[in-house]
């Protein structure tokens, strides 16, 4: 009764359309009532829920991640991609996913690859030629590894929601192979369809232009260096780094860029408040919702359900995913990533499941759910850059899809392909 | 409820706009007003925290001198962006919904569900205001360990703020309607797609 009253109310607040964030906080006092836990209670779970150093890292990546996107360092990474696969059949689509690949390495959010990367892409590929439908699968689709290639501030989500014992440091290390993979599922898909549809090939750089082309792109490059070096080195901490790493893209957009105007830069602020000011309400409130799920033993009675339907790992993972896929068409990837987490975290650790591996695999499965429709917020940022209507792409999209479930079954089955780079620093 | 008119700006209300204002024209100015505030004080919380956090950095490796300031002082700081930052995000309708059901209903029910969601919405705004309060009452005679003589209380007030604040543009759009496209909560929205 105690999970139905919780879950079934967020269950029900959620269709109602009431915002996930107040949602999860109205079930948890709903389930507090039920129960007979103090509201105090609740509400000092929301305020630690927020106030916690670690959380810091959230807003550094995302506003690093912006001033990178938006000071032409996209523009610059596309220049770098085009070296390596632009002469290639379908040369512009592999730019694409190889500029998302590159471009994950600054941010770590799809939306905002989607729209950096999708801004400058779409018009240049339907200007080469390719159907405009095609040019915004390829771009909503390659975002997606940004959610995997470090820096990720939803691996930084999934290490708090698992309770701190996943160090970021890992999850980061991790990422790197399954985003490859990832871009490599998608190259293979892209040119197997630009043979078949016969789509152009693009024109080679100009061997002159070369070094120019790439030393501009390392500038921004670096910022991963700086991330990835200070954690590992254990000379920053996941947030330190990421707030040096935000002083670093200021300073390369403002002093070696400087396509970006000053006056732009209070709209940038603006645009960051709201992205990460709704993702740590979705924190704050999430803790008072796991806080109940605790007290109520949901965790537990999960691991006891999955356990009677089998103690196979496997089978579990396979279930996992396919619960996954099915409520991330519904919902957005961190309160899915906060929920989720919590719930299933005893049933790994009973299973002999990595947490760094398990990460992956949420954090992939729910990153394809965010270009599924209904609720897809890449897919619909990439329909709006690229100016096609959400039923037109949704109907190409299936090659897609399954070139990306490929890529989510051989992140699942192969513990390797997340582990190996991690157990190098153990 | 639509608006009759908006202003977008001191501007054309100075120079556009007939005066008196009506009770609900002023309203709708002092949200916005509200609005940006709200933003203001939540950008320049995250600049100062993006800023102060390398400092300690430089601080512990370059001048060999650490600080322990900057770790708490961000805190604190987060906890009001979160919060009264969250609050601008209602206004902005920015937060995560699920609204596949809302759009499969007749426009009817639609607009029941929304009464119903206008109704979730203020219980907990309301539920974060008092007892949002009541923490900060009850934490005021403890001072914080890294800043003796500020009171524990201070680093839970933007829970209060934040769910009246909340609770004040749930009015404004009840009473007035949803702010329109002219509102300064969009004009960050045109380089974004560009």
């Amino acid at each position: 009764m105690d999970i139905l009253i919780l879950l079934g109310s967020f269950a029900l607040l959620c269709a109602l359309g009431v915002p996930v964030a107040y949602a999860l906080g109205l079930a948890a006092i709903c389930g507090a009532l039920w129960v007979d836990i103090p509201l105090e209670a609740v509400m000092l779970k929301i305020s630690d829920g927020t106030d916690d150093f670690a959380l810091l890292a959230i807003p550094f990546f995302v506003l690093a991640g912006a001033i990178m996107a938006e000071g032409g360092m996209a523009a610059r990474l596309i220049n770098m991609a085009r070296i390596f696969v632009g002469f290639i059949r379908g040369g512009l689509a592999l730019v694409n996913i190889l500029a998302s690949s590159l471009f994950g390495c600054i941010s770590g959010s799809s939306v905002a690859d989607t729209s950096a990367i999708g801004s400058v892409m779409i018009p240049q590929m339907v200007k080469a030629g390719f159907p405009r439908v095609f040019a915004t699968n390829v771009t909503i689709c390659g975002s997606v590894q940004a959610l995997l290639i470090p820096p990720s501030h939803n691996a930084v989500i999934y290490s708090l929601a698992a309770g701190g014992t996943v160090s970021v440091a890992h999850l980061f290390l991790a990422g790197i192979f399954p985003g490859m993979l990832f871009a490599l599922c998608l190259i293979g898909l892209v040119l197997w369809i630009s043979h078949k549809r016969e789509y152009p090939r693009g024109e080679p750089v100009a061997l002159k232009d070369v070094p120019k082309i790439i030393v501009e792109a390392l500038w921004g490059l670096v910022t991963v260096v700086i991330i990835m070096g200070g954690i590992l080195s254990g000379v920053f901490t996941p947030t330190e780094s990421a707030a040096v790493a935000c002083v670093y893209a200021f300073l390369v957009t403002f002093l070696v860029y400087r396509d970006y105007k000053w006056r732009d830069l209070p709209h940038l602020v603006h645009r960051v408040v709201k992205t990460v000011a709704m993702v740590m309400m979705l924190i704050g409130f999430s803790v008072a919702f796991g806080y109940m799920m605790a007290i109520m033993q949901i965790p537990s009675k999960v691991t006891q359900f999955f356990l009677s339907i089998s103690d196979n790992k496997y089978v579990f993972l396979f279930l996992v995913n396919i619960l996954l896929l099915l409520l991330g068409t519904f919902m957005d990837l961190a309160p899915m990533l906060l929920i989720c987490t919590p719930i299933f975290m005893p049933v790994i650790l009973k299973l002999g499941i990595d947490p760094v591996h398990f990460g992956m695999i949420m954090i992939l499965n729910l990153g394809i759910g965010l270009i599924t429709p209904p609720v897809g917020p890449t897919l619909f940022v990439g329909c709006a850059i690229g100016r096609v209507s959400m039923e037109e792409v949704s109907k190409e999209l299936w090659p897609f899809y399954g070139a990306m479930c490929l890529a989510l079954l051989l992140v699942t089955y192969v513990p390797a392909i997340s582990l190996w780079l991690p157990g190098l620093t153990k | 409820m639509a608006y009759e008119f908006y202003p977008s700006n001191r501007r054309s209300l100075a120079f556009g706009l007939e005066y008196p204002l009506t009770l609900k024209q002023r309203y709708a100015r002092l949200m916005e007003d509200l609005y940006l505030a709200c933003i203001v004080i939540s950008g320049l919380a995250i600049v100062v925290i993006t800023l102060i956090i390398p400092f300690g950095v430089f601080m512990r490796y370059v001048m060999n001198n650490p600080q322990s300031w900057p770790e708490p002082a961000s805190v604190v700081m987060m906890v009001m962006f979160s919060f009264v930052g969250g609050a601008a995000v209602y206004r902005a309708n920015v937060h995560v919904a699920v609204e596949a059901l809302l759009n499969a209903v007749s426009p009817a029910q639609k607009r029941l569900m929304l009464i119903g969601v206008d109704l979730c919405m203020a219980a907990t705004a309301l539920f974060m205001t008092a007892y949002g309060a009541h923490l900060c009452q009850i934490t005021w005679n403890q001072s914080m360990a890294e800043f003796p003589g500020l009171p524990v209380g201070v680093v839970y007030m933007p829970i209060p703020i934040g769910g009246f604040l909340t609770f004040l543009f749930l009015i404004e759009r009840v009473w007035v309607g949803p702010p329109p496209a002219t509102s300064i909560m969009y004009s960050d929205a045109a380089s974004e797609l560009e």
